[in-house]
């Protein structure tokens, strides 16, 4: 790994995060609630530990191993299932996630990064003037829209692909037919075994 | 390091008297004060802000700490430090030349760093704190310009309290001898040049780079840390050797 790049990364994030918590004018208040509490995260697979430090007026980064107040520990393919709090109990059980010390500290830092909300809007009307900005925001609010339709338009047509067009999976009436099958055959199985139980017994 | 014996001692490559070199290191800061940060950046290509922060997390500082940022100059390690110590905490930016420390007082209050910071005109050699006073001293390219840097060292143990730790942030050795090639040819014949153009100050830039080859390599560094009492002592190469970090304890 080039030396030096954990502290490039922490400089580099540290500003940015510094500039979004400029652009939302409720985010001291929630930054507030995180009082001086210490959140570490370590990846397997990099090799220095990224401290995250709240203040008042705004959030540090570090490299230390240093102890904190909740420490995470976790892998590269297991990052992307964080967002989901119904896989985290399977995570810890698979070994995949380690959380050390007080979780509600995860809990604050994660609710206080899920509610930030920078104007934008109000930033770029700076450079470009006020129309321009709200023209452009709203622009790309119908981008994403459209992507987001688009996304899940082509979805709905390889589901449609693969199930119509192709037979190469069951439609959802074919899959639940087939467990209503199984489980009946189940039930006449369990009833032969015990018919064939009690035949032994006699 | 100054020899005891005529008392003369380094001033880049040439042999001054002792009591001399104050004031002419004086002279140098005096005159560059100004352009400092710019010529950093220059020099460096803004990697020293990068060194100034493996300093950071090297010195595991908390919030409610005492820290002395000696040679802290125009206070980037000291902006550094005060936004980790919080209001709760300290940072005293000491500097022997009255010339940076007004840059670097302005520059922090610009950053709006004013609640947790003091600043102090001292000489590393006598430091004016009581024993036991600080949790972290970092001095940051500045024991190249000690006159008596075992002295500087001595001094800084006395007022670090137990448990605390010194960080030494300075020029050193490169490691590989291509580099070290390179590296004499651009402090050499590039810097002065550069110095020239920037800050108007030939002669400054010439005993910076005269200055850097004079210091003690890494390997000397820690022993003199160590004779002045340091346990634990250990560095690490940045930039191939280029600057290195010692870091050391009292116990």
């Amino acid at each position: 790994m080039l030396p030096l790049l954990p502290q490039l990364i922490c400089a580099v994030a540290e500003k940015l995060m510094a500039r979004l918590i400029a652009m939302d004018p409720q985010a001291h208040a929630r930054l507030a609630r995180l009082g001086t509490k210490q959140l570490s995260f370590k990846l397997k697979e990099w090799p220095s530990t990224l401290v995250l430090s709240a203040t008042a007026h705004g959030i540090l980064f570090n490299n230390s191993d240093q102890p904190v107040d909740c420490a995470i520990s976790t892998d590269l393919a297991s990052v992307r299932l964080l967002r989901d709090p119904s896989q985290l109990t399977r995570l810890i059980k698979a070994d995949a996630l380690q959380i050390d010390g007080d979780i509600q500290v995860a809990q604050q830092y994660s609710r206080f990064f899920a509610e930030l909300d920078p104007d934008w809007q109000q930033s770029l009307s700076a450079y470009v003037g006020d129309a321009p900005a709200h023209k452009i925001s709203r622009s790309l609010q119908q981008l994403q829209r459209y992507l987001h339709e688009k996304a899940s338009l082509l979805q709905q047509h390889t589901v449609q692909l693969a199930q119509d067009e192709l037979a190469l999976t069951p439609t959802a009436l074919e899959m639940s037919q087939f467990s209503h099958a199984v489980s009946q055959l189940a039930a006449k199985v369990e009833v032969v075994q015990q018919q064939l139980n009690n035949l032994q017994e006699s | 390091m100054t020899d005891h014996k005529s008392n003369t001692t380094h001033f880049g490559y040439k042999t001054v008297a002792a009591e001399q070199k104050v004031s002419m290191v004086a002279n140098v800061f005096h005159s560059v004060a100004a352009k400092y940060d710019l010529m950093n950046d220059v020099m460096s290509l803004g990697i020293h802000r990068l060194w100034k922060r493996f300093t950071i997390d090297c010195s595991g500082v908390r919030a409610g700490q005492q820290v002395l940022d000696l040679a802290g100059g125009t206070g980037d390690i000291t902006a550094l430090f005060s936004k980790r110590v919080g209001p709760t905490g300290k940072v005293v930016l000491a500097d022997i030349n009255a010339s940076m420390l007004s840059v670097g007082r302005d520059k922090l209050r610009d950053l709006g760093l004013v609640n947790n910071i003091d600043y102090v005109q001292a000489n590393a050699e006598a430091l004016p704190f009581a024993d036991n006073s600080f949790d972290i001293v970092s001095i940051g390219f500045g024991l190249r310009n000690v006159t008596d840097k075992a002295a500087a060292l001595r001094s800084i143990f006395r007022v670090l309290k137990p448990g605390g730790r010194l960080l030494v942030l300075e020029f050193s050795k490169p490691e590989q001898a291509w580099l070290s090639k390179v590296y004499d040819l651009y402090s050499f014949k590039l810097l002065p040049v550069m110095g020239q153009l920037i800050a108007n100050d030939k002669e400054s830039y010439q005993y910076l780079a005269e200055s850097i080859r004079m210091h003690p390599d890494q390997e000397t560094l820690k022993s003199m840390m160590q004779q002045a009492g340091f346990a634990e002592v250990s560095y690490h190469n940045l930039t191939g050797g280029i600057v290195a970090l010692h870091r050391g304890y009292k116990f």
